[in-house]
């Protein structure tokens, strides 16, 4: 099954896929209504791609250790949950799923990544 | 309006007040957006007399209609006043994020008139426009302050998505040498903006947003963007070099080309004085641990961050770039890349323009090293090659400590307080980017003819003179000097006013990008009506300086270029030709002997004087 590998090793955080995701769903350029984003901690990157809906918060908080960088589960986390106000489309309230941008070659956002950070694999 | 938001936030701080208008889309058709909208509105709105650091001078943020939307490299503010320094226009390119969030909260341009009472920061959140007081972040590093305004938002989210633009210490002590760094580790290019800002009593410019921008052929938009990432990424500049150490690689080939400058330009930096396995590309990956950061939107990715963690200095920043290498570095003799980068590092969290910063101490340091001042008149020791020394100035140059008030006032001034205004390196007042002119002609007639001062980026004939990127053109010839350095004057002016970095030059033609700019905006340039905007801008520019007083008596270098070649490296024996390309430079940018556009030459550009 095709699916978006993340390396947050090589992600620059120049948000390119952010607008590739909203011009191609939306034809306007906007990262508020794209499907992925792309957060900072540090000087580390984390692309996030929306992931399904949930309506409501969870109650397992956890946190993740990468390295020895200890990290919020909620910011990598990829549902659109009324927790967060990512991946929720401000006009219509409707929440946004990743959805390849129909079917592969690339998504719109793997076109436009040039630092590698994101890979269509299949397996 | 396709690209742009077509409105102007303008904020009078005296007043607490602000109106939001509408950009004249006349202006847009005939300046663009950017640099080109700001220079047009700042010259109509201030008189050009004014005092920079006085209320009735201006301070304009106004980012190009191609920021936001995706285009390659789309992401730079200009940031248009008068600068304290040298008393021309000014006009500085923030890079990073804080541009495009300026699109996305609506607006194209931010126009800050007046004086606040007391210090504030202006904030526009999601279309809540509102002046808080700075008490907490006043005096206050850049970093700093960043973290405190996040801490304060209530909403922790939304505090990941907001972008900050900030002076440091020295632009609150209205240090001429002071800039704006924003997004807290990225200076703006160009000194004596930042005293403006701390003049204004404005700390700072907090921006996030979720408005739309339109574009007007989106799946052409889409097409063609994808083609240039591909371009960039096949083209060994962009898709190597420049994403592995930033523009530190230059500083390789200008070793090899003896362009760097060493003591202030006393000489050229070459093998018995510094050896390249010092501060080459290789010295500089074993240095620091160097993690690629992009602008918004750009597949090149030069900007390194790194972290520094010593006694002098604690925390994160950015590796030295050339311009940090060269200005505080070998121009001052340090050839220690772990004391360069923290001496970069200083002046991005104190707010100093390192160009500026860099040139001023070499000059100080040059008068000590001939006796012409001493430790006791300066109050600081100051020697060529001591990295401690160095870091000691900018700190206290700063934060206008000790008394390094009078070295705070700039290279010129203090060149001239001693009799020895020959000891200064600089054109209109700003010390020199670190470009040998002698054993880079074009380069050096740029220096000379800038409206900005001698700085890089407003023509980056580096590109063709070294990289030898579009076409090989020898650095130390004179031939066809004056039509390259128009050209990329031009082309300057224009991908500043569409918010586009000069970087991809290195990898696709400007014809390449021409389509692009096209299919956002839904117009139908070609590549020369373009550069005929761009003329026009620069045009512009230079009337405004004219205004203020300057003329072509300013057009030069200083005499250390002209009249003593120099004394080692590959380029010994070179000075520089400016007496050969200047007449031919005015000629062909129709002005006349002295400097000044002829009435023809307006009228066609449909400038008036």
């Amino acid at each position: 099954m095709p699916r978006i590998k993340i390396d947050h090793n090589k992600c620059t955080g120049c948000r390119h896929c952010e607008i590739a995701c909203s011009i191609n769903h939306s034809g306007v350029a906007n990262p508020r209504r794209a499907r992925i984003r792309v957060f900072q901690e540090g000087n580390v990157f984390f692309p996030v791609i929306a992931g399904p809906f949930v309506d409501a918060a969870c109650t397992s908080k956890l946190d993740i250790k990468i390295g020895d960088q200890v990290y919020d589960m909620c910011l990598l986390c990829r549902a659109s949950c009324p927790q967060k106000p990512f991946f929720i489309e401000a006009e219509t309230g409707f929440p946004l799923k990743c959805d390849f941008c129909g079917i592969p070659p690339n998504p719109s956002c793997v076109r436009w990544c040039n630092s590698g950070a994101l890979e269509l694999i299949d397996d | 309006m396709y690209g742009c938001t077509g409105r102007c936030l303008r904020v009078n701080l005296s007043a607490g007040k602000h109106s939001i208008e509408d950009i004249n889309p006349e202006l847009l058709r005939k300046f663009l957006g950017g640099r080109g909208l700001g220079v047009k509105v700042y010259s109509d709105e201030v008189d050009p007399k004014t005092d920079p650091l006085g209320p009735e001078n201006k301070l304009i943020f106004v980012s190009g209609p191609l920021v936001g939307t995706g285009a390659i490299t789309g992401a730079s503010c200009n940031v248009v006043t008068k600068s304290a320094l040298s008393g021309t226009i000014a006009c500085a390119k923030t890079r990073g994020h804080f541009g495009a969030e300026l699109k996305f909260a609506g607006f194209d341009m931010i126009i800050v008139e007046g004086k606040a009472e007391s210090p504030v920061i202006l904030s526009i959140l999601d279309d809540k426009i509102s002046l808080q007081p700075a008490l907490e972040s006043w005096g206050r590093t850049t970093s700093e302050t960043e973290a405190v305004f996040k801490k304060n938002l209530a909403d922790k989210w939304a505090a990941r998505d907001t972008y900050l633009i900030s002076i440091g210490p020295a632009g609150e002590k209205l240090v001429p040498l002071a800039n704006i760094v924003n997004d807290s580790f990225l200076s703006v290019g160009g000194a004596g903006i930042g005293a403006v800002m701390g003049s204004k009593n404005l700390k700072a410019i907090a921006i996030k947003g979720s408005h739309s921008l339109a574009i007007a052929d989106s799946a052409r938009f889409v097409r063609v963007v994808t083609n240039l990432i591909n371009k960039l990424n096949s083209a060994p500049l962009t898709s190597h070099s420049m994403s592995a150490w930033g523009s530190a690689f230059f500083i390789d080939l200008c070793y090899q080309k003896g362009m760097l400058p060493h003591k202030n330009f006393q000489g050229a930096a070459f093998t018995e004085l510094t050896e390249l396995k010092d501060i080459g590309t290789k010295a500089l990956s074993n240095a620091f641990a160097m993690r690629s950061s992009g602008c918004f939107a750009c597949p090149i990715a030069c900007l390194k961050k790194t972290e520094v963690n010593n006694p002098f200095f604690k925390g994160k920043g950015m590796a030295p770039t050339y311009w940090a290498i060269g200005a505080l570095g070998l121009n001052c003799g340090v050839s220690d890349l772990s004391t360069i980068g923290m001496a970069n590092m200083i002046c991005a969290e104190m707010g100093l323009d390192p160009i500026a910063a860099g040139g001023t101490v070499a000059t100080a340091m040059e008068l000590v090293e001939k006796g012409i001042a001493d430790r006791d008149t300066l109050k600081l020791e100051l020697r060529f090659g001591q990295g401690e020394d160095l870091l000691h100035a900018l700190t206290l140059m700063a934060t206008k400590k000790g008394h390094a008030k009078r070295i705070g006032k700039g290279g010129q001034a203090l060149a001239g307080e001693h009799g020895t205004s020959k000891s200064f390196m600089g054109v209109k007042g700003l010390p020199m980017a670190p470009f040998d002119p002698r054993s880079i002609q074009g380069m050096g007639l740029h220096f000379a003819t800038c409206n900005f001062g001698p700085h890089h980026l407003y023509a980056y004939t580096f590109i063709e003179e070294v990289l030898g990127v579009h076409e090989k053109s020898d650095p130390l010839s004179t031939d066809g000097k004056p039509e390259l350095v128009k050209r990329y004057q031009d082309l300057a002016a224009v991908l500043d006013s569409l918010g586009l970095c000069n970087w991809p030059l290195m990898g696709v033609k400007f014809n390449n990008i021409v389509p692009m700019i096209n299919s956002c905006l839904g117009t139908d340039y070609k590549a020369d009506d373009l550069m005929k905007i761009g003329e026009r801008i620069w045009n512009l520019e230079k009337l405004f300086n004219m205004k203020v007083g300057f003329d072509h008596t300013h057009d030069t270098l200083p005499g250390r270029f002209l009249n003593e070649p120099i004394t080692d490296g590959p380029a010994k024996g070179q000075i520089s030709k400016l007496d050969e390309m200047l007449p031919g430079y005015y000629e062909l940018r129709g002005w006349n002997e002295k400097g000044e556009p002829r009435g023809d030459t307006l009228q066609a550009l449909g400038l008036k004087r």
